[in-house]
């Protein structure tokens, strides 16, 4: 995992009938561990149907002010609210057309997903499906990613934080931050790659023809291979410790870098 | 309603008719006008010999459609009560598969509850993992179902809509990663160029196809997956590979075959269903696309290297295809 607090406290507006339900329990926790704020949508009355939810959605948006909404296309049994989430979204764009919006549906494909896609590709906001079964950690990625903006800065696993607009490598002990000097310019760009491809996807691998324009000489692939090395050194040497090949910045099969998230202890 | 006494009400209309006919033609010969001065085709003879034929007719056609539509071709030969019981056959059996690794689990597990009173961690715990590797092949075979009736209907055509395919692979990584480092591989996905755009094409269909592949190299490989997205002038290619021992040969032929899988032709118990490279394959097809494979065994190779590649193109803009 990139960072245990990813989502820095932002509100995810969660809008669902079954939020009660274990499995909907379960995404509640992995946002709050990634350092999301679920607000549940919790209509009150009698009878709720989904009518409430779209109400309460829309009040919700104006004094939460969520940065995203994960939402479910069918509410309730009844046939009337069969795509009630359907009209929900485009409520919801209605009112802010850039508002992410994630969207349950019972299966990721299938008639029920077309009717989905159809559905918000007559809206212009960004929104993306994800059936129920999906785990947590898949929400919460794609939630990330379609909230967009990467964050001011990236943790790499519980050791170092990449401060990108700053341009700067700290290495993070007893919760201080400590910069570290050596690590700058070229060095510092490729980090930056790997860490935002770290950030994007866990399995992403950033090939040769993406690393090679930070480095130079007649052998591109020579040169940036010194680079690396010298980065694994130069991070090593701030926790003092020696990163093996198969730590932090991997060498997959000669197609290209990985970062991957280095242990807590040795 | 059984075949048999379809047959028997389709043969009972058909005599009814012809007793009717023959009523309504016979009429002047055998009956008795009501008033001599009326013409013969006013008689009530000819009157009941026609709604006999009528009753007899409207038996015949009915039975008639009833059979026709039991014995409906659909596709390849195979009539609609066929697939029908080809699915029930194949499903009943892959939906249990995932659900016996989790009650034998789950059943040990009850079993040393029982006799000692209490169950080790280790024991929870695998039987959790179980349950939670479980879930993708559900998920996988609940597409597959739906994806698989789809295929029978010739006639129907892909979606044509605007799709990010790296987004489609970043997804598909994402489902199979934890998997992947359960099982002790790893998996990586990239893309050239890096910023690859839109196609225009089926993402539902898209999005199933390299499911099935990532789902088949996970199962097979034995220690890395790559998946690679990249792209010509006219056409999009996924390559799905992964270093399992590779394919013997004689198996080639027969990888996209429908509920074929290795098991098969060692005559062991089979480990999935068969259906996934078939679905991949044919659904390539139907959007204008292929799917290879190339697969090197290590005794084939000096180097000892082995590894099975699925090359997946397909049109990048579908636009015109599926006109």
């Amino acid at each position: 995992m990139t960072s245990k607090r990813s989502g820095g406290g932002q509100k995810i507006l969660v809008v669902d009938d079954e939020h009660m339900s274990d499995l909907m329990r379960s995404v509640l926790r992995r946002l709050e561990t990634d350092g999301f704020k679920p607000i549940v949508v919790t209509p009150e009355g009698p009878h709720i149907t989904g009518d409430d939810y779209e109400a309460q959605t829309l009040f919700a948006m104006e004094t939460e002010r969520p940065a995203a909404i994960l939402l479910d296309v069918r509410f309730g049994e009844y046939d009337l609210d069969r795509f009630k989430g359907l009209s929900i979204l485009k409520k919801i764009i209605d009112k802010d057309g850039s508002m992410p919006v994630l969207m349950f549906t019972q299966y990721s494909q299938g008639p029920y997903r077309d009717t989905a896609v159809n559905a918000s590709l007559s809206v212009s906001g960004s929104v993306d499906f994800i059936d129920k079964l999906a785990s947590p950690e898949e929400v919460v990625l794609r939630l990330r990613r379609l909230i967009g903006n990467a964050p001011e800065t990236i943790k790499i696993g519980s050791l170092f934080e990449l401060d990108a607009d700053n341009a700067a490598v700290y290495v993070i002990e007893n919760g201080r931050r400590e910069l570290i000097r050596e690590i700058q310019g070229m060095k510092l760009e490729i980090l930056n790659e790997l860490a935002s491809a770290m950030y994007r996807s866990e399995g992403e691998l950033v090939p040769f023809s993406r690393l090679e324009r930070f480095s130079d000489g007649e052998d591109s692939r020579a040169s940036l291979r010194v680079r690396i090395r010298e980065l694994k050194v130069s991070l090593g040497r701030a926790v003092a410790r020696d990163f093996g090949p198969n730590e932090l910045i991997i060498n997959v099969r000669n197609r290209g870098y990985r970062l991957v998230s280095p242990p807590d202890q040795q | 309603m059984n075949d048999q006494s379809l047959k028997i009400l389709k043969f009972a209309g058909l005599t009814v008719t012809v007793v009717g006919l023959l009523l309504f033609l016979l009429s002047p010969l055998i009956g008795e006008p009501i008033s001599g001065n009326l013409a013969w085709f006013i008689e009530p003879i000819a009157y009941i010999g026609a709604v006999v034929f009528m009753l007899g007719s409207l038996v015949v056609i009915v039975s008639f459609q009833v059979i026709e539509r039991r014995t409906k071709v659909v596709s390849g030969g195979r009539t609609w009560s066929q697939v029908t019981q080809d699915y029930f056959d194949t499903f009943a059996h892959d939906m249990g598969r995932p659900l016996r690794r989790i009650l034998g689990k789950q059943r040990e597990a009850r079993a040393v509850l029982n006799e000692t009173g209490e169950v080790s961690q280790h024991m929870v715990t695998e039987l959790l993992d179980e349950i939670e590797n479980q879930a993708p092949n559900f998920r996988l075979m609940i597409e597959n179902v739906r994806v698989l009736v789809d295929l029978e209907d010739i006639n129907a055509a892909p979606a044509v809509e605007p799709v990010d395919p790296a987004a489609l692979v970043r997804n598909v990584s994402d489902r199979y990663t934890p998997i992947a480092r359960e099982r002790g591989l790893e998996l990586v996905w990239w893309c050239e160029p890096s910023e690859f755009g839109l196609i225009y094409g089926d993402g539902s269909a898209l999005d199933h196809m390299i499911t099935n592949l990532v789902d088949n190299a996970a199962k097979f490989a034995s220690g890395h997956v790559e998946i690679r997205l990249t792209k010509t002038a006219s056409t999009f290619i996924v390559t799905v590979w992964d270093d399992g021992a590779g394919l013997v040969e004689s198996h080639v032929p027969h990888i996209f075959d429908r509920g074929w899988t290795p098991e098969l032709s060692a005559r062991a118990e089979k480990q999935s269903s068969g259906l996934g490279l078939f679905i991949a394959s044919s659904l390539a097809e139907r959007c204008g696309g292929q799917l290879l494979v190339e697969s090197q065994l290590s005794n084939d190779s000096s180097s000892g290297e082995h590894f099975t590649t699925f090359t997946l193109s397909l049109p990048l803009d579908n636009r015109t295809v599926a006109k």
